[in-house]
């Protein structure tokens, strides 16, 4: 408008012909929003005034809508009469049912009306579609005579322990539920008669006499009478000597429960709920303070692990046999160590699995409910016990052979048995071959060395296992060899270097700021300067490296044989070292290569697990 | 019945539902609901006030539109008593059948309570009856109005035996039905939001409940109830207003003929209506009722913690915060600052709540938080933290702005060491209607036909089979 304006001055129009204009301008603007609004009265629209509709208005859009396909003449439904056969007492309802009947649609409304009266008069469906949903739970019986020589109880009448077990029915085996709704009111009239009946039987006066006011009871009280009559019952039925895995675990659940032991539990239990904010926050910084010792513990155990499975049993590894060139730029780097520290992680996670995570601060309901007394109880009370019980006893052997007897019938049990069939010489054969074929036929050799004939006459399980036991031995015996050989050179390398330094030290006559500068220069931890003074170091440096790389292969194995062996090795590589010293200028170049990058991964390792420890 | 695929069956594998046409009644403080079991909302919401003429016979008058017809001596009465239990069976009867009867199975011919009342019932018959000629047919030789379909009704869980035996006696007697059950609002509530355990916050009108449940069964040592709900809140405001300088005029509609904008806090500038035959007082307080529910729907809100309102600097905080404005409907208005929190407060926090000479200060244990926690406590110790897990808040009343926020805050702070969730359903007709809507899912299950109390069962054991089946 001001533009117009400006211009019109400049112009030297009349400043009064602005009025018929913006008049015109004031009457379009109400309209813009108008044409917003589609679908709603002009008159409507214009009650919305300038603000925005109160209510979204959306215009329904004539959009393309598949045509309805014509399946033939409109189908007839009929209110259908039904016995429900869950029932008993016949009800008939009606539901909704396509008619049975095809026959032609009639036209007339009055005709339908008559058909649909004639049908529902002559058929009534008898409805079983529900039927399995119509459950009882399953409840121990007893007689009379059961009852008076077993199950009586000082603490419960006969018609209380009735009225437990027609509530116990009733609610299904929910014993919140049961404690929830137990209001046991003793009936007089019912016990005087019987206590006139029988004057001198004094025990059964007793036991009719009624509870002058009725006892509340706990949940634990209900269940205990429950469980104990249970487990008399189940005796009674069945000798405990006849019973069967399942039966028994069922039995020994039910004669151990312990009421006293439940209500502590619960006492605990509800402490644990009742907590105020102040316990709980505190709870959780210790629970963080527990989860940084617990990671700072873990480090540190893998950090030996990984020690001991260096020195035990050095295992190949994939990645630095093809040598640590590989790792010579700083982004192979970064995602080794980022492997290495999602390996030890995982590590973690799963040794402190199993109770309590450190990383759960708050408590959820399974927690509570998860002591195994209550899921023994939930187990037996749920109404299909047997079934998850009988799956429980597959796993547990049926009977144990003394060893000897087991040797004699050549009877051994299996964790696990694959299917099918297998030959022991199969099995033999198959442990020879190694995946390499230069270490098949390494392993061959070595066998052959031993005086083991390739094709074994009787392989027995026993022989099979010794021949594996072998195997694997030998099989360690050549890692050992190859690592030896590779370390050899190493050593050689190093003490050529070693020569070198000192040669180059004597010449600078300045033995005391050695180690500083050196440190300066190499910008790496105390250990590599140790590494170039030490003979005996020398491996450990590499173990950082070497170990690190394989720190997710756990060393298994029996660790007194690969000590020995470990030791035995330790001792040639002594020996053997001087001899070979002449090779130290060929390998001179790639071993530096590695030396470099094993220090900055020891660097680097040391760093990380030095990290959650502070 | 109008689904695009009428002419294909639901898939068996899909729910395990077999409708019956059975009703579903839930009768509450403030309104009656009543549907056919399946639909998802009840077609009939009628409100549970009824009129009555002292005149010889007594002339009664149902339903929305005649209650607020101002007509001369006209009053407004309610059959629940105070305790949260029907008190006037008579016309509680009345009231149900006409919730009934008004949309959904029509009416019966010539019965002299209706006469006059059926205007609005030739199209509510129309829609209920959609289904068939088969409906028409029946309606001729129908003396009782529910003698084709089973009947599902609701009650507070703290109802008593002799209430619930008269709930199968008018059932069975007086509407013939030919079957019949009972469930408590709290289970089918839990029902509406998929639970089978959890605990049932209820905030109506009357009465605030709360009810833990589980598998479906309430746990009745755990029920507990307290008066201080919607009407409370009503009562709150009535003396916010009272209280006010100068006194702010609650004038109801029917009392307005015209009026004027004014300016806010100005006097109104308006005409009133005179009547020769006033209604009587009842009819005014219901009216203002009406006026009380709007003012609740649209100003009053509830301090969303973290602490109560009338902690530390909270008060001061909420009068910083921008009022709300509302106008009465004879055009007088004001913006509402803090007031607007007070209101509510006593909910939460009996010492916040306004008092004068008939509204005493409520009891603490009356209060929201202190009834969960009587209810948790009743509770065997394993099944709290399950319980706890599934708080489902339901009631008219729940809808004030920012209660759920606060009810999160007063559990946490009860409760800090459990996972507490709170299930409250977002659309508004669920969280009002949520007993109905989990009555609807009941009844319409294929596998729940086997639980009605048929009417031969009824003639067989009388009234108080309802105590051992209805558990
Ligand atoms: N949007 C709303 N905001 C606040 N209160 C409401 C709202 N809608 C309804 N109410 C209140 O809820 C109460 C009715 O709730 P309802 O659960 O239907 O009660 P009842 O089950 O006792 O009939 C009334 O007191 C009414 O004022
Ligand atoms: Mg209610």
């Amino acid at each position: 408008m001001a533009s117009g304006r400006d211009v019109r001055d400049m112009l030297g129009l009349p400043v009064g012909g602005e009025t018929p204009k913006a008049a015109i301008q004031k009457r379009a603007k109400p309209a813009a929003p108008g044409k917003k609004i589609q679908g709603v009265a002009r008159e409507v629209a214009a009650l919305y005034g300038e603000r925005p509709p109160p209510v979204a208005v959306y215009e329904e859009k004539k959009s393309y809508r598949a045509k309805r396909q014509s399946t033939g003449p409109a189908k007839k439904w009929v209110p259908q009469p039904f016995t429900n056969q869950a029932r008993s007492d016949g009800l008939i309802l009606k539901h909704w049912r396509r008619k049975p009947t095809s026959t032609p649609a009639a036209t007339n409304g009055e005709d339908i009306a008559m058909e649909d009266t004639e049908i529902s008069d002559s058929y009534i469906e008898d409805s079983s579609e529900f039927l399995k949903y119509n459950v009882a739970p399953d409840m121990p019986t007893f007689t009379e005579e059961e009852y008076d020589a077993y199950l009586r109880s000082d603490d419960w009448s006969r018609e209380e322990t009735d009225y437990l077990f027609q509530m116990i029915e009733n609610y299904s085996y929910r014993w919140p539920v049961v404690w929830d709704r137990y209001d046991y009111q003793p009936s007089l009239k019912s016990h005087l008669p019987t206590s006139q009946e029988f004057p001198n039987d004094i025990e059964q006066a007793l036991a009719t006499l009624p509870f002058a006011p009725p006892k509340s009871r706990s949940v634990e009280d209900i269940k205990a009478r429950f469980y104990e009559i249970s487990a008399k019952l189940m005796k009674l039925r069945i000798p405990e000597v006849q019973m069967d895995a399942d039966q028994y675990a069922t039995y020994e659940i039910l004669t151990k429960f312990d009421p006293v032991l439940e209500r502590n539990r619960k006492t605990l239990a509800s402490a644990l709920m009742n907590r105020n904010m102040d316990e709980v926050k505190e709870e959780e910084f210790l629970l963080a303070e527990l989860q940084r010792i617990n990671m700072a513990a873990n480090r540190l155990d893998a950090e030996r692990e990984e020690l001991r499975a260096r020195l035990e049993a050095p295992i190949p590894n994939q990645q630095v046999s093809a040598g640590l060139a590989s790792f010579t730029s700083s982004q192979a780097l970064a995602a080794l160590f980022s492997q290495l520290f999602q390996a030890d992680r995982s590590k973690k996670r799963a040794s402190g699995g199993g109770g309590v995570g450190p990383g759960r601060l708050s408590l959820s309901a399974t927690d509570l409910m998860a002591t195994p007394t209550s899921a023994q109880h939930a187990q037996l009370s749920a109404a299909n016990r047997r079934q998850s019980l009988a799956q429980q006893a597959v796993q547990t052997p049926i009977r144990h052979l003394s060893p000897l007897a087991e040797l004699r019938y050549n009877v051994s049990t299996h964790d696990r048995l694959t299917s099918g069939i297998t030959f022991g010489a199969d099995k033999l054969l198959k442990m020879r071959q190694a995946k390499s074929n230069v270490q098949t036929q390494k392993i061959g050799q070595a066998l052959a060395q031993l005086g083991i004939a390739d094709i074994i006459s009787i392989p027995t399980a026993k022989v099979g296992d010794a021949f594996e036991a072998l195997v694997t031995k030998v099989g360690k015996l050549l890692d050992v060899r190859k690592v030896r050989e590779k370390e050899e050179g190493e050593c050689r390398v190093l003490e050529a270097m070693k020569a070198r330094r000192m040669s180059e030290i004597q010449s600078d006559e300045n033995g005391g700021e050695r180690r500083s500068t050196k440190r300066e220069v190499s910008d790496s931890q105390d250990r590599d300067s140790a590494d170039i003074g030490d003979d005996d170091d020398d491996d450990d440096a590499d173990a950082d490296a070497d170990a690190d790389g394989d720190a997710d292969v756990d060393a298994e194995g029996e660790e007194e044989d690969e000590d020995a062996e470990g030791e035995e090795i330790e001792s040639q590589m002594q020996s053997t070292r001087q001899a070979s010293e002449v090779e130290v200028m060929s390998t001179r170049a790639t071993s530096a290569g590695h030396k470099r990058s094993a220090s900055v991964l020891s660097q680097v390792s040391t760093k990380s697990s030095k990290r959650p420890r502070k | 019945m109008n689904i695009s695929n009428s002419t294909t069956a639901p898939n068996a594998g899909e729910y395990a539902g077999d409708e019956v046409s059975a009703i579903v009644l839930d009768p509450g403080y403030s309104t009656t609901r009543a549907g056919f079991a399946g639909e998802d909302v009840p077609k009939s919401v009628c409100p549970s006030f009824y009129g009555h003429i002292d005149s010889d016979p007594p002339h009664y008058l149902f339903g929305e539109n005649a209650i607020h017809d101002p007509l001369g001596n006209l009053q407004i009465k309610n059959p629940w008593g105070s305790d949260g239990i029907v008190e006037d069976w008579d016309t509680a009867t009345k009231v149900w059948e006409y919730a009934i009867t008004s949309r959904l199975t029509g009416n019966r011919p010539g019965d002299p309570t209706k006469n006059g009342l059926n205007d609005g019932n030739a199209n509510g018959n129309g829609e209920a009856m959609d289904v068939d000629m088969e409906g028409l047919e029946n309606l001729e030789n129908m003396e009782k109005p529910l003698e084709d379909s089973p009947l599902l009704m609701t009650e507070p869980g703290w109802n008593s035996v002799k209430a619930r035996e008269k709930y199968i006696e008018i059932a069975m007697e007086e509407w013939g039905t030919p079957a019949f059950y009972v469930q408590k609002t709290g289970v089918l509530a839990a029902f509406a939001s998929g639970k089978a355990s959890g605990i049932v916050i209820d905030v109506g009108a009357s009465h605030t409940s709360v009810t833990p449940v589980l598998d479906g069964m309430v746990l009745k040592k755990g029920v507990q109830k307290s008066p201080l709900a919607g009407n409370f809140v009503s009562n709150q405001i009535r003396m916010i207003f009272k209280q006010a300088q100068p006194e702010i005029p609650l004038t109801p509609h029917y009392l307005v003929k015209t009026k004027t904008p004014v300016d806010a806090g100005a006097p109104a500038q308006a005409t009133y209506k005179t009547y020769d035959i006033p209604p009587l007082d009842s009819f005014r307080y219901n009216e203002e009722e009406r006026v009380l529910t709007e003012f609740k729907e649209s100003v009053v809100e509830v301090w969303p913690g973290p602490g109560r309102f009338t902690n530390g600097t909270n008060e001061e905080i909420a009068k910083s915060l921008p009022g709300r404005p509302f106008e009465m409907p004879d055009g007088w208005n004001q913006l509402f600052g803090s007031e607007r929190y007070r209101v509510s407060e006593g909910l939460f926090d009996a010492g916040a709540a306004l008092q004068d000479a008939d509204n005493p200060r409520p009891k603490d244990e009356h209060t929201i938080p202190r009834l969960v926690q009587a209810a948790v406590q009743q509770v065997d110790a394993d099944q709290r933290p399950l319980l706890l897990q599934n708080i489902v808040v339901t009631g008219g009343s729940t809808l004030l702005y920012k209660f759920n926020d606060r009810l999160n805050y007063e559990i946490n702070t009860l409760y800090p060491s459990t996972r507490n969730k709170l299930i409250a359903p977002g659309p508004l007709v669920e969280r009002k209607y949520a007993a109905w809507i989990g009555g609807s899912i009941l009844a319409s299950l294929g596998s729940f036909h086997q639980l009605w109390i048929s009417r031969k069962e009824y003639e067989e054991h009388g009234t108080n089979i309802v105590e051992k089946r209805c558990r």
